[in-house]
């Protein structure tokens, strides 16, 4: 395999946990709730699949137990701050710093095993075998194409396709309108930020049955606070978050190929590479906020809803 | 004032704590180690609280699992005593903190598994009736001392075989650190691969941590990626071996026998056996008489040995690296001059050679290493 092929290669399998994060928060920030609980739902996810492959030897179990698990904290977290209308931002962090030590004890029989079973490499009939791009991209497992190809395409359809799509948007925007004209508000804010929740419990899965494979405490590295960054940095398109995400999984990569072909920068430098990376796109699209509307993010953002208040 | 001020398990604890505390208070410009006796008085076994600091979980399969199989093999021999055990102490101040915390607790010895530094001996120098002992450390005082292994002497036979296993004569190496650990281990595992193949090449990548699966693994990848077809990593679980068996290239370890995570490309391990010398030390402590004394190494074939060879390595490989073994077992010394660095400088001239000592302590990169700072 050629050096480009498996730099890109990784960059896909690096970006893939962020890609599915960042998509799960872009259904949540859509409805206007911001949920800061990524990086604990990533944890939560990522002990899940874990001790679920110990017992079950097969990643799709561990999958859909994560993906179980993150929609009932999902659920909790919605309950907190669609119900109860508490704050978004204490509630998230609380979700992130409970989540990490919850995971963080959870795990402790787990930390630095490997996992059980893990996620195979399939590979695309015909396009595998293309120059470079094929072993890349085309031979990957099936959470990497869900997160780069399945995800993106269903969620452009949903949010820019459908009458569905542009309620859920409009509550984003406007919840006092959309309750007007007869759309339960609360509900679908519920609904979509506990899906958003199970999938980036996914997310953590992936981390630990694909790409790392093994859970310890940190693995998650403050990727849940990059796929946060990565949805304003999209400007709140599922596309551009899976093109976020492979560009910051090369960021990644590279990191350590600069290692590897010894560049001489020092490690602790090209560690902090995707960290930097992730304040130069946010810094990049407030640059051109101006001149572009469509890229900001939801009005009702963070705003809990008040009927009695409209 | 966490040492008087927290609750003890024991009164006579606390008020010790506080001695301790006024002692040092009203003697600042007397050196410690007029206040310390040289050798320790006897602890009896049911009074006896022995306190163990890891760097890692104990879990992970490697450097901590090793030492937690001591603790095991000391409370088998002494099963009155009380044991205490922390698991993933990070190097910062939570370090002090939790070494404190074991005085506290009535600790009459405290190991640390890991090299701590002036983390655990600024805690040592304010409980000079306790026994300290860091692995790794470099460090010794009236109660404070350190033991580790001749890990360069089992890197450099691991390198013979390495480079028998190597098509392409370019080797790579995961590590943590640029400390001496790292450098000793990289250089003699390069030195013992081009006593056979001269022209080979060690490419080191550092992940700033000796517990970090994720970033092992992508640093293993990253180094697969650039060409290297064999690893060697003294990081502590089995995340490197995994990578290099699903690429298909051959790795060695650190620790334990890993095979299990990867038998094709499993060449071989540094394995670690603490208990002879963990419980060693605790039966002195307990029976009186420990004094700290200059740092321990345990040499090849007693806590530090190579593993029995991956399923993949030729017989006659096997045999080379263990003839290899058998000389330095016989008191050879591979780290004879003439021995250059990176840069091309002579620093072991021919005739001279370096003892544990310099091995010990080693921050130069030698000749053909490339990814750790001259």
């Amino acid at each position: 395999m050629s050096m480009l092929s498996s730099l890109l290669g990784n960059a896909v399998l690096s970006g893939a946990v962020l890609a599915l994060a960042g998509q799960g928060e872009l259904l949540a920030e859509r409805v206007g709730v911001l949920n800061l609980g990524v990086e604990g739902l990533l944890a939560l996810g990522g002990v899940t699949a874990i001790a679920t492959v110990a017992a079950g030897h097969d990643p799709l179990l561990g999958l859909l137990a994560a993906v179980g698990v993150g929609a009932a904290v999902g659920c909790l977290f919605a309950a907190a701050t669609v119900l109860a209308r508490a704050s978004q931002v204490l509630c998230g962090i609380a979700l992130t710093t409970g989540g990490l030590g919850l995971a963080a004890t959870l795990g402790r029989p787990y930390a630095g095993q490997p996992a059980a079973a893990t996620f195979q490499p399939i590979d695309i009939p015909l396009l595998d075998r293309l120059p470079v791009l094929g072993p890349a991209l085309f031979h990957q497992s099936a959470p990497v194409y869900v997160a780069f190809l399945v995800l993106p395409l269903a969620l452009q359809l949903l949010l820019f396709h459908t009458r569905h799509g542009l309620v859920l948007r409009a509550i984003g925007e406007n919840p006092a309108a959309c309750d007007a004209a007869g759309i339960p508000v609360v509900a679908l804010r519920f609904a979509y930020v506990a899906l958003g929740a199970a999938i980036a419990a996914a997310a953590g899965a992936d981390l630990t049955l694909a790409f790392v494979p093994s859970w310890s405490d940190g693995v998650t590295a403050g990727r849940g606070w990059i796929a946060v960054a990565l949805v304003i940095f999209a400007g709140y398109r599922p596309w551009r978050i899976a093109v976020g995400a492979f560009l910051f999984g090369l960021v990644n990569a590279l990191g350590y190929l600069a290692q590897a072909r010894d560049w001489g920068v020092a490690p602790a430098f090209l560690s902090m590479l995707p960290y930097l990376a992730t304040i130069l796109f946010m810094v990049l699209p407030a640059l051109s906020a101006r001149s572009r509307p469509a890229t900001t993010a939801p009005a009702a953002l963070g705003l809990p809803y008040y009927r009695d208040q409209r | 004032m966490l040492v008087a001020q927290g609750p003890g398990d024991r009164e006579d604890m606390v008020s010790l704590g506080r001695r301790t505390l006024l002692a040092a208070a009203a003697l600042p410009v007397l050196p410690r180690r007029v206040l310390a006796a040289a050798a320790f008085p006897a602890v009896a076994e049911r009074d006896a609280v022995i306190a163990f600091g890891h760097i890692g979980p104990i879990s992970d399969g490697g450097w901590t699992a090793t030492h937690h199989a001591a603790v095991l093999a000391a409370k088998a021999a002494f099963p009155a005593a009380k044991f205490l055990e922390v698991e993933s102490i990070p190097v910062s101040a939570d370090a002090t903190r939790t070494f404190r915390q074991f005085i506290e607790n009535g600790a009459n010895m405290v190991f640390a598994t890991s090299e701590y530094g002036d983390l655990l001996s600024g805690v040592a120098d304010d409980a000079p009736e306790v026994a300290f002992l860091e692995c790794n450390g470099h460090r010794t005082a009236d109660n404070e001392s350190w033991y580790y292994v001749q890990h360069w002497m089992v890197s450099y036979v691991l390198g013979v075989a390495s480079a028998r296993m190597s098509r392409s004569g370019r080797l790579g190496f995961v590590g943590s650190f640029p400390v001496a650990a790292v450098y000793g281990c990289a250089n003699a595992f390069l030195l013992g691969a081009r006593s056979v193949a001269p022209a080979a090449t060690c490419q080191v990548i550092l992940i700033n941590s000796w517990f970090d699966p994720q970033a092992a693994s992508q640093a293993a990848s990253a180094l697969i990626q650039n060409g290297v077809d064999m690893i060697y990593t003294n990081l502590d679980d089995a995340s490197v071996l995994q990578v290099a068996e699903r690429a298909g290239i051959k790795c060695a370890t650190w620790s334990t026998d890993m095979r299990r995570s990867g038998s094709n490309a499993y060449v071989s391990s540094l394995l670690l056996d603490w208990s002879p010398f963990v419980v060693g030390q605790v039966s002195r402590r307990l029976a009186g008489g420990w004094s700290a004394g200059p740092g321990t190494l345990l040499p090849v074939g007693h806590g530090v040995d190579r593993d029995r060879w991956g399923r993949t390595v030729p017989p006659d490989v096997g045999a080379m690296a263990d003839a290899v073994r058998t000389r330095i077992i016989g008191g050879w010394n591979p780290f004879a001059g003439e021995i250059r660095d990176a840069s091309g400088r002579i620093r072991v001239a021919r005739g001279q050679s370096m003892d544990d000592a310099a091995c010990d302590a080693w921050s130069w990169p030698v000749a053909g290493l490339t990814g750790l700072p001259a």
